[in-house]
């Protein structure tokens, strides 16, 4: 007897299998999860009890998971938008900090001299405008001389990294931060306001739910959305039909990036209201977006569901560490199970897996 | 009379609810003896990171030990800009009664913390900011440094000293400068070079500048950087025959490289953690700077918690002699023991930022029999005259 594996590819994967698949791939992740920590010998019910109740358990958790939540929604939605055109960005933490870095020029250049109303919305655009330049690059170069764009946004992240730091030692050190690599605190006109007893700066998470609607009217219902769903689907295809792939891919990423951008300019101005070192900035929201963005099924407005979902794991992480003794890297052995079993059960939903019993003659 | 009746009444409730408060005020202050107190620690590292936030996890232990009516709670790796997140869910969720903040980055959060819960206490590990219930706490290294660097400049053989520093913050420099006044008093022609990584932890980083250093001729090296990578590095070009001498930061470090590591800097939150919540559970608690050094034991000298210097360098120590102006020729050796005991005697018996002290331009910066005041030492930002190079501005 003999055991044969058939994979056919499945064209049509129906509204209600892509639902069972997706909540089948989150149980089998959170089934992993829980044997990890049941190897570090903590009960993995209450392990997942205590991360979720302690980042939607209480309105201090909740209001965490929210301020959490912000750049990931953010940051999430716009990789919904190049993961649809199977470009695949994995720069959006560089592009945060670029953000970051072009709101900082404007918040201590500027901020002094121009008051709250013009400032902010001016930050805001300087910030979109510098995720979305860094994120032309990595663009240009696939369609240009097709660069393999994983490679390229994986690299710029270290270079951006690289440049501010190199501006926080230099330049840009702050002459009130005794020495330290911090900017200068921006004036009080540049910095976001904050929900009362909170640290939820409510104006990059209202831009963030708009920005996630209209992402999704552009992908669902304009020409472009179209067509970049063409060139995800198929480039051959796409050409043949006359969709302008340079053009398209270019606009996509001056938008995603964009987006990591504007997460940047909340993070600056919302909570630490001073450029600091690359790690403080972005704590990873690049690469935990990747999963937001998979989890939200590259639907921007379920992005605000999975980002919130995703915040609140990461804040309850501290949870499971204060109560439990658990290191702070569960957390991303967590993230790092859950996009595994999120990717496998795609893979499932686009083949048809047969298996049969075969009879040896 | 209906309003005297009324004004009587009045007055008999009121006294009936001051005594009902007093006697519920008396049975309030009672239970004093079970007095427990609960403290959480905010790391900025990972525990397990051999160098500062593993340090303070071995002082958080060692006081859990100690104090029966002490809990402690823990959270690692924390970003700086997470830390407010951190001390609202000590305070709010867990409802400790005071916060250690362990990283120069949690300051302003750590301040503002106080302000928003004025009934707690926090403690913020090396910054500068002091309120009603807020203090601060640092245990200072610099005169190790010296130790080490009078070690290293004994033992060289390409006069050419190497150190992989994390940021050019004061901290670190104060020290390159310490490590270098040590250098200087055991052999005034070495020259230290310094290569930044820019990190707090980055093994491959400070492994990339310390085989840079070693290329570059250095043959003793020093760092500031939370992982072993340096004395790895020192320990297998020692093993390949190319002896290169490391100095152990922050945690033992000898069982790293033990034909490599000749000395280092240890350090003891333990007794400063004990001080701190002894004071805060008689209550004779103050938000006073508190700063230790040697003669506080906070500041230790070693690779290793059990040699002061690895035994297999004290010969080649011994064999070297120096003269040095108060006590005449004497080896290096017992110079370095007998300025650790000064040391632990306190700063007023030695201290290496006593001057004459020139910068690597060759302007003066500590006058002749003038001792370095704290103000001077925080805010350092110059080379001594035997460092090679500019402070990254």
């Amino acid at each position: 007897m003999k055991l044969r594996i058939r994979i056919d590819h499945r064209i049509d994967a129906s509204p209600s299998l892509q639902v069972t698949v997706l909540l089948f791939s989150l149980l089998a992740g959170l089934f992993t999860v829980g044997m990890v920590f049941a190897a570090s010998r903590v009960n993995p019910f209450l392990a997942l009890w205590k991360i979720f109740s302690g980042s939607f358990g209480s309105l201090y958790g909740i209001k965490e998971t929210i301020t959490k939540a912000i750049p990931l929604i953010l940051i999430g939605s716009g990789l919904a938008l190049a993961f649809r055109a199977r470009f695949w960005n994995i720069g959006a933490e560089s592009q945060l900090l670029m953000g970051a870095i072009c709101a900082t020029w404007i918040g201590l250049n500027w901020g002094p001299r121009l008051p709250g109303p013009i400032i902010i919305p001016a930050m805001f655009l300087a910030g979109f405008l510098g995720g979305a330049l860094w994120a032309m690059f990595p663009a240009l170069l696939k369609v240009k001389f097709g660069i393999n764009e994983v490679i390229s946004t994986l690299m710029l992240n270290y270079v951006a990294a690289e440049l501010l730091t190199l501006l926080i030692v230099g330049p840009w050190k702050g002459v009130t931060q005794q020495g330290f690599p911090y900017t200068d605190d921006f004036p009080a006109s540049a910095t976001l306001p904050l929900l009362y007893g909170s640290r939820i700066h409510y104006t990059t998470l209202i831009i963030a739910v708009f920005a996630c609607v209209l992402l999704f009217m552009l992908i669902y219902s304009t020409k472009f959305g179209y067509e970049l769903r063409v060139i995800g689907e198929n480039i051959e295809a796409a050409r043949y039909a006359g969709i302008d792939f340079m053009r398209n891919t270019v606009i996509m990423m001056l938008i995603s990036g964009g987006m990591a951008g504007i997460a940047g300019v909340g993070e600056v101005a919302g909570i630490h209201h001073h450029l600091t070192y690359p790690q403080a900035i972005s704590s990873g929201y690049g690469f935990t977006a990747i999963i937001v963005a998979w989890l939200a099924k590259l639907n921007p407005i379920a992005a605000i569901a999975s980002g919130l979902f995703f915040a609140g794991i990461l804040v309850g992480g501290d949870a499971i560490q204060i109560s439990l003794g658990l290191p702070a890297a569960t957390v991303q052995v967590f993230n790092g199970i859950l996009l595994f079993f999120l990717i496998m059960g795609d893979f499932f939903l686009n083949n048809r897996v047969i298996l049969s019993l075969e009879r040896k003659e | 009379m209906k309003f005297t009746k009324i004004i009587i009444a009045v007055i008999l409730v009121m006294l009936l609810a001051a005594a009902v408060v007093f006697a519920g005020g008396e049975k309030e202050t009672e239970p004093v003896e079970a007095k427990k107190i609960k403290a959480g620690f905010i790391y900025v590292g990972p525990i397990g990171d051999y160098g500062w936030s593993h340090a303070h996890d071995v002082g958080r232990k060692y006081v859990e030990g100690k104090f029966p009516w002490l809990e402690t709670l823990l959270v690692e790796s924390v970003p700086e800009a997470d830390s407010a997140r951190i001390i609202d869910r000590f305070i709010v969720e867990e409802k400790c009664d005071v916060v250690f903040t362990t990283s120069f980055g949690y300051m302003d959060d750590t301040v503002k913390a106080g302000e928003k819960y004025p009934d707690k206490l926090f403690m913020h590990c090396s910054g500068f900011k002091q309120s009603e219930n807020v203090g601060t706490y640092f245990a200072e290294l610099y005169q190790m440094y010296y130790l080490n660097g009078l070690m290293a400049g004994a033992l060289t053989r390409s006069n050419k000293i190497g150190y992989v520093g994390a940021f050019p913050i004061p901290e670190v420099v104060r020290h390159i400068n310490a490590f270098a006044l040590g250098i200087k008093d055991a052999n005034p022609d070495a020259k230290v070079h310094v290569r930044w990584i820019f990190s707090w932890y980055d093994p491959s980083k400070a492994k990339e500048a310390a085989e840079a250093l070693v290329a570059d001729g250095c043959d003793a090296l020093a760092f500031t950087e939370d992982s072993p990578a340096v004395i790895e590095v020192g320990q297998e070009h020692t093993e390949k025959g190319k002896p290169v001498f490391t100095f152990g930061h922050y945690s033992p470090m000898q069982q790293f490289g033990v034909d490599s590591v000749v000395s280092g800097q240890l350090v003891d939150w333990g007794v400063m953690y004990e001080k701190i919540l002894k004071d805060i559970y008689d209550g004779t608690w103050s938000n006073e700077d508190l700063w230790w050094l040697a003669a506080e034991d906070a500041a230790l000298l070693g690779g290793s918690f059990e040699d002061k210097i690895n035994p297999k360098f004290t010969d080649e120590l011994k064999a070297v002699t120096v003269e040095v102006p108060d006590l005449g020729k004497i080896n290096v050796y017992n110079l370095i023991m007998k300025r650790l005991d000064q040391m632990n005697q306190g700063t007023d018996v030695f201290d290496p930022f006593v001057g004459p002290i020139s910068d690597n331009k060759g302007k003066v910066r500590i006058p002749s029999g003038v001792k370095a005041s704290k103000g001077q030492l925080l805010s350092i930002d110059y080379y001594v005259d035997n460092i090679v190079g500019d402070v990254p501005k």
